[in-house]
């Protein structure tokens, strides 16, 4: 280490090796005679500024606040979209059988609405019938169970049936204060000749559900009958309470605003209640959602005409379901890394221009300081 | 009058500091003419905010502070965008011509070896062992915590203590100027 009387000798004489002028020193009170007072404006001086750490806790603050602003809205988007909880609780069914294999080319004819009458031109040689069925349960109306079922049918029937078929099973829902919802003809052909293919969905009441399944099964040889049902009461009990309690502090926010006096009171009450207004509505349009899907249950039906195979899915066993399932585990481990994409990538977005913003601050701060 | 005040001050400002602070920035910034402008707008900026300095202990660290500020400034915008300005000016109102050539080259190796220190460092070491700041008014005047500059002059005292120019320091080598002692 240098001895400090060396050092202070050789800056005293390194920096005494030249006159001072001392015009210089009469220039400057010149120009301060002369009076330039526009410095003192907005900006304050160097040393003056706030120090490194409070602007770097600004800054972190300001970002912050912009990050919450624009993430909030997404997290809160991305919570109400979220899919429900409900999973299938019982599945039961599983008869396959197909012949036969054809290419469907086709016209297709497709009636949707409320309460078609199946429109079929049976011009093929064979049919096939496949039915799904989603019903819908509620055991009681306001709080008891609610129960969310569907289900599949495929049926077999005769050659030239499906126009036959779709008038049975429309009979049939009727009975059961039910309706149809859409029926589809598909006509193609294969070497053997034209054959017809037919989709229903049909929806009845939940409590008919179960008669439904079984009587559409009479309508032809049913080679597969898959049905689900999910408890959705949770979901349900869980809206009610919320509608309820949003009801609750509305009426307490009426009573405010009924003794409120000043305009600054009355518009902040106001927007509380605008808040909860807007709550309110969209909770009850998520209910009716849910007591709609609980009402009715939904059976779709596959017709196919015998000795015709369409691309009826086939219940897999062994291996093959291993397979199956595998695959699709695999889309929906997929599906799901690409949902979550979007806000990792804002987030990651988001921190990366904090750092970069935070790195060239601090660094501009340090290059201030001394 | 008010104003006449307020010069007042300026001048007396400039008759107490004003070599100092014009020596302190040279060896700062390696440049006489460099120095004399970072000086001259360091004390009017000074003088307009008067206001705003702290007055409760001496106004001479507030000065440095000022003066201190404006040199980083010039090092960080000016100086790096225009031609170094000519080493002969630095010299050219020696104050005597004994030994000149040996002197002048004394202490252009001197300043160089500065040069060579990170300016925190090198302002340090100019305002501890030439303004002859003590440490809490070097403190005061760079914005730091004194324990950071007592820090800083053992690393500056350390990185000068390889430096040719300063362990060649004749003993007998005396300041040439009074004011640069004051």
């Amino acid at each position: 280490m240098i001895d400090e009387a060396v050092l202070r000798r050789a800056l005293v004489g390194a920096a005494g090796e030249f006159k001072v002028s001392s015009e210089a020193r009469e220039r400057i009170l010149d120009v301060a005679r002369e009076g330039a007072p526009e410095v003192r404006a907005a900006r304050g001086p160097t040393f003056l500024r706030p120090q490194g750490r409070t602007r770097s806790i600004l800054v972190a603050a300001a970002l912050l606040l912009v990050v919450g602003a624009i993430s909030w809205p997404l997290l809160r988007s991305e919570r109400g979209t979220s899919p429900s909880a409900s999973a299938p609780r019982t599945v039961h069914g599983a008869n396959v059988s197909g012949t036969g294999s054809s290419g469907l080319t086709a016209s297709e004819k497709a009636v949707v609405g409320g309460l078609p009458t199946p429109t079929v031109s049976p011009t093929g040689a064979q049919s096939a019938v496949t039915l799904t069925n989603t019903n819908a349960l509620t055991v009681n109306a306001s709080t008891s169970t609610k129960i969310e079922s569907t289900g599949n049918v495929d049926l077999r029937i005769g050659k030239g049936q499906v126009e036959v078929a779709f008038a049975k099973l429309t009979r049939m829902v009727s009975s059961d204060r039910g309706f149809v919802v859409s029926s589809q003809e598909r006509v193609g052909t294969n070497s053997a000749g034209k054959f017809s293919y037919g989709i229903m969905v049909l929806e009845v009441p939940q409590r008919s559900f179960d008669t439904l399944v079984t009587q559409v099964q009479k309508a032809g040889h049913p080679t597969s009958v898959v049905t689900s049902s999910s408890d959705v009461t949770s979901q349900y009990v869980d809206l009610r309470a919320r509608i309820n309690a949003a009801e609750a502090s509305r009426q307490q926010y009426l009573t405010i605003m009924s003794k409120a006096t000043s305009i600054s009171d009355i518009l902040a009450v106001q927007s509380q209640l605008n808040n909860l207004q807007s709550q309110i509505e969209q909770l009850q349009g998520q209910l009716n959602v849910l007591n709609n899907a609980t009402t009715y249950g939904t059976l779709t039906v596959s017709l196919t005409e015998t000795g015709q195979q369409h691309n009826v899915t086939k219940p897999k066993s062994g291996f093959a379901k291993a397979w199956h399932d595998g695959v699709s585990g695999f889309i929906s481990g997929f599906e799901w890394v690409v949902r979550l994409a979007g806000p990792a990538l804002f987030a990651i977005l988001a921190l990366g221009a904090a750092f970069v913003i935070g790195r060239y601050a601090r660094r501009a701060i340090r290059r201030r300081r001394i | 009058m008010e104003g006449s005040t307020d010069v007042d001050e300026l001048e007396t400002w400039l008759c107490e500091c004003y070599d100092q602070s014009v020596r302190t920035a040279y060896l700062i910034l390696g440049n006489r003419l460099d120095a004399e402008d970072a000086v001259q707008e360091a004390f009017l900026r000074a003088w307009r905010f008067r206001d705003s300095l702290a007055r409760e202990s001496s106004i001479r660290p507030w000065l440095y502070r000022v003066v201190v500020n404006t040199c980083n400034s010039k090092l960080r915008q000016e100086i790096p965008h225009r031609d170094r300005r000519g080493d002969d000016d630095d010299l050219v109102n020696v104050t005597s011509i004994d030994d000149l050539a040996a002197r002048v080259e004394q202490s252009q190796d001197v300043v160089s070896a500065l040069k060579e220190l990170p300016l925190a460092l090198r302002v340090v070491v100019v305002l501890r062992y030439f303004a002859d700041l003590s440490e809490r008014e070097i403190a005061i005047a760079i914005g730091r915590q004194p324990g950071t500059v007592k820090s800083r002059l053992n690393e500056a005292r350390k990185r000068l203590a390889a430096s040719p120019a300063l362990r060649a320091t004749p003993q007998e080598q005396s300041p040439t100027g009074e004011e640069a002692t004051s």
